[in-house]
């Protein structure tokens, strides 16, 4: 009886101890492990494709290297990407040359990819050439840094790669420490090449082959990616591994269930909360906010300058002088943001940088004045935006309606599905809009060649200024650090004086976690990068 | 047997020109849509025209619209439904992952729905104008008042956020519980057969919230319907000379009003299942349940041609064989009812 008992006592204890054991290990695996949700889906692993999500994009960046990668600096206590100092990633260094014309990088040596075979100069010369040749994003981004032919990227000896450019292109190294320059396990893409598919784009779709800082686990497009740490990865900051062992994407469509994940616990981070939600969050103070305004992206209104009575700039000056830009900033975005109005220049704006803050201020009187210099008889009109961005565009809207009907402008709001709207803008077939937009290099004259020229999407003011395609493509090669700075400011002076587009703020990037999550830093791809998070 | 079989066949063949005529339609109602996929795809800040025409040409968009169509066509008959931009996958794979997921969360809605609402029809029925009555219809004019993001958010504050009863509402597993091997592709059922109560019960807790919600919603047409129908059969002429002939009353109940009462409340049924399948957006946004209504949903607003195209047609063949599942059910319920 008595053994009996102890055989119960021993193997109570054995059993208890065994939960103990393994609730520890749930309890190490937990801390370990982080969980993002997203209000977007990663659909490819792929980010160069044209249909490429942009939480595809960050997805990209951990799972592949790069030659070389943007630093990062402490902005206001917050970290935040440098676009003009670079680290090497794969490359262990690069070299400029004096002239501007020729890059030089050394592979760091001993890099392997994910199946164990070493990171060859053969492999970092087969992915350019695919970048710039293959069907995809890739070819246009990167002939943006004057990347276009395969014969820039040359093999020197085992262990270096030259990059030649015709003219000394300042976003040339720039565009290869993007996610379009990373770098692919060449011997394993070939082995699922075709002949109709030579680069393997198929494949490379829902497949990984890279030496990059993860590895998928299991992909599940639009609903769920499992990443774990590869240990072999010596290409961060020292050579330090990252700190998660594993990783959790998940797509949460309703931005209230994200709030709530992320308040009890369950998921560490999202970037896409509703800023209502973010506002009780912090208030309730159990989860940290890292707010960063976007850099590289702003909202505006644009009008369509080459369609009556738009082409008239007094108009367009009445509009700018009319808007309630303080309510707007509020009602939109509930003030979180960095205003680019309220500017207190004439003239040359006082710094290089663009956006920057244009001397636009709300002055109702001004604007009858201005709209009576017109010469423009009242009439009706519309501003378009997306569905995707009706939470901001629509209480902006309203605001934008109210105050020009004072005017004689009679503004119906137009809200549009996404394809829709992208068509709309393409085509040049609408009278105002309002967008948030993001460069991912943002360097004035890169947001002058985007934004303010030629038949794309994007030169939503339908703004044919020669004088800033002359500027913008002269400041693309200055290597002149003076002379740039006197160009980036002509131009930004026309914008102020032409008024295509009025810029409203920069919204801020709300990077809501858990209190135990460190190390988040603002990218120029406006996404997680996985790497830089630790669990302090 | 072989009678039914051939009448089956028959009504499925009769079909053909109804999904014909589905297909032809949203076909060409996607391409009169104002939204233009190509550019839609292609608009990164540095794509141009050249971009649109890499997207058109993966799209077939570069042929006449008539090709496409005989492509299309030639295409399903091969049972592609062609690719999805949005998610970057073919789409039979995409509604063949997604439809078990709606399915389930929808029949466990509709079997929630069913076995509250008609015992609550019945009773009302029973006692016209009473308190019970008067009670079920404010139940179900707030159930079917409240919209289902409002009531799936406000189960999400009170069962997860403030209780803490529900799991994380995210899709249909915990994230770090493993599913079972996929039979089925349902869940629950998988579950089941591969002996796993861990995750059956993990599939479970994480459809309670969700189905909850959809059950709440359509309880009020479900409910409203058994009440009429009910109402309707206990004044007819065969229930009053039931009663005459001194009949007991569960027996009035059940072979006669119940059964008869069945016939209207089987259609409805039919009706709100499909409707409930199709049209859940909401709930499946709100619960991050991957279905096929919220695919469809992303892929209408980035005009993503194929994705749509085959939700509409894997909705119209789920109409199909429901209307021919209610009908053989009707013959059972009512003999008099032939399917012929």
């Amino acid at each position: 009886m008595s053994h009996l008992r102890h055989l119960g006592m021993a193997a109570a204890f054995a059993v208890s101890s065994l939960t103990l054991t393994f609730t520890n290990v749930q309890a190490q695996t937990r801390q370990e492990t982080l969980r993002i949700v997203s209000g977007g889906a990663i659909n490819t692993l792929d980010s160069t494709l044209l249909n490429a999500t942009r939480d595809s994009l960050g997805l990209s960046v951990n799972t592949y290297d790069r030659l070389v990668s943007f630093t990062r600096k402490q902005v206001n206590g917050n970290w935040v990407f440098d676009l003009y100092k670079l680290r090497g990633e794969l490359a262990e260094s690069f070299e400029v040359s004096p002239d501007g014309l020729k890059i030089t990088f050394k592979l760091r040596p001993g890099v392997t990819f994910h199946d164990g075979t070493p990171v060859t100069v053969e492999d970092v010369k087969w992915s350019l050439d695919r970048a710039v040749l293959a069907k995809s994003g890739a070819a246009p981004q990167l002939a943006s840094g004057s990347l276009t032919k395969p014969e820039q990227f040359a093999i020197v000896d085992d262990r270096t790669i030259t990059v030649t450019l015709e003219k000394a292109d300042q976003l040339a190294l720039a565009n290869l420490a993007t996610h379009f320059g990373r770098i692919i396990n060449r011997k394993v893409a070939l082995q699922h090449a075709t002949a109709d598919d030579p680069w393997a784009n198929d494949w490379l779709k829902d497949n990984i082959a890279s030496s990059g800082a993860y590895i998928v686990e299991t992909f599940k497009p639009g609903e769920q990616v499992v990443l774990k740490r590869n240990d072999a990865w010596k290409n961060g900051i020292d050579g330090k591994l990252p700190f998660f062992k594993r990783v959790i994407i998940q797509t949460v469509p309703e931005a209230a269930t994200r709030a709530n994940l992320i308040e009890r616990g369950d998921a560490d981070i999202s970037i896409d909360l509703a800023a209502n939600d973010v506002i009780a969050l912090q208030q309730r103070g159990k989860v940290k906010v890292v707010s960063n305004p976007q850099i590289n992206a702003f909202t505006y209104i644009a009008f369509n300058t080459q369609k009556p009575p738009f082409d008239n700039l007094k108009l367009r000056q009445a509009i700018a002088a009319a808007l309630p830009y303080k309510d707007m900033l509020d009602a939109a975005i509930y003030g979180r943001g960095a205003p680019l109005f309220g500017g207190s220049w004439v003239g040359t704006p006082p710094t290089l940088d663009f956006p920057q803050a244009l001397p636009l201020k709300t002055d109702p009187a001004a604007a009858k004045k201005l709209m009576a210099e017109s010469g423009v008889a009242p009439f009706k009109t519309s501003i378009s935006f997306s569905t995707a961005n009706a939470g901001v565009a629509e209480p902006l809207s309203a605001l934008v309606k109210e105050a020009l009907a004072p005017l004689g402008i009679d503004v119906e709001i137009r809200k549009l599905p996404d394809a829709q709207l992208a068509t709309v803008a393409t085509n040049k077939s609408f009278d105002v809009i309002t967008e948030t937009t993001s460069a991912m290099l943002p360097s004035t004259d890169y947001f002058f060649r985007i934004f303010f020229q030629g038949p794309s999407r994007w030169n939503l003011g339908n703004w044919t200024n020669q004088e800033i395609v002359n500027l913008a493509a002269k400041a693309r090669f200055e290597p002149d650090k003076a002379t740039y700075d006197t160009l980036a400011k002509k131009m930004i002076a026309l914008e102020a004086a032409e008024l295509p587009v009025i810029p409203l703020w920069q919204p801020n990037q709300e990077a809501v976690m858990a209190k135990s999550v460190g190390g988040y830093t603002y990218w120029y791809h406006r996404q997680i990068d996985i790497r830089d998070l630790v669990r302090e | 047997m072989s009678r039914v079989v051939r009448l089956i066949g028959r009504r499925l063949l009769s079909s053909l020109p109804a999904i014909f005529g589905v297909v032809a339609l949203t076909f060409l109602l996607m391409r009169v849509l104002p939204g233009d996929p190509a550019v839609f795809f292609a608009s990164g800040p540095n794509t141009g025209q050249a971009e649109i025409e890499i997207v058109r040409e993966r799209m077939g968009l570069n042929r006449p619209m008539g090709e496409q169509f005989v492509l299309y066509l030639r295409d399903l008959g091969k049972g592609d439904l062609g690719n999805s931009l949005t998610s970057g996958q073919p789409v039979a794979k995409d509604l063949a992952a997604r439809l078990p997921a709606s399915l389930e969360l929808t029949i466990a809605a509709l079997v929630l729905a069913l076995s509250i609402a008609l015992p609550l029809g019945f009773v009302a029925a029973m006692r016209p104008d009473s308190l019970v009555d008067q009670i079920v219809r404010v139940f179900c004019t707030l159930g079917v008042a409240v919209p289902t993001f409002v009531s799936g958010l406000l189960l999400i504050f009170l069962f997860y956020y403030l209780l803490g009863w529900a799991p994380p509402p995210v899709g249909r597993i915990d994230a770090f519980a493993s599913a079972p091997p996929s039979w089925s592709g349902f869940l629950l059922v998988d579950s089941l057969l591969a002996g796993d109560m861990e995750t059956f019960g993990a599939a479970l807790r994480q459809l309670v919230l969700p189905m909850t919600t959809m059950a709440l919603f359509v309880m009020a047409p479900l409910a409203r319907m058994a009440r009429a129908a009910t109402l309707a059969v206990t004044t007819s002429d065969f229930v009053r000379t039931a009663e005459a002939l001194g009949l007991s009353r569960p027996r009035i109940m059940v072979s006669y009003i119940f059964r008869n009462a069945m016939l209207p409340i089987l259609t409805t049924v039919g009706i709100v299942f499909s409707t409930m399948l199709g049209a859940n957006v909401l709930v499946e946004k709100v619960f991050a349940w991957p279905g096929i209504a919220s695919y469809a949903l992303d892929a209408l607003l980035s005009s993503d041609y194929a994705p749509v195209q085959g939700f509409v047609l894997l909705i119209a063949s789920i109409f199909v064989i429901l209307n021919l599942v209610i009908d053989l059910l009707y013959s059972l319920a009512d003999p008099r009812v032939s399917v012929e």
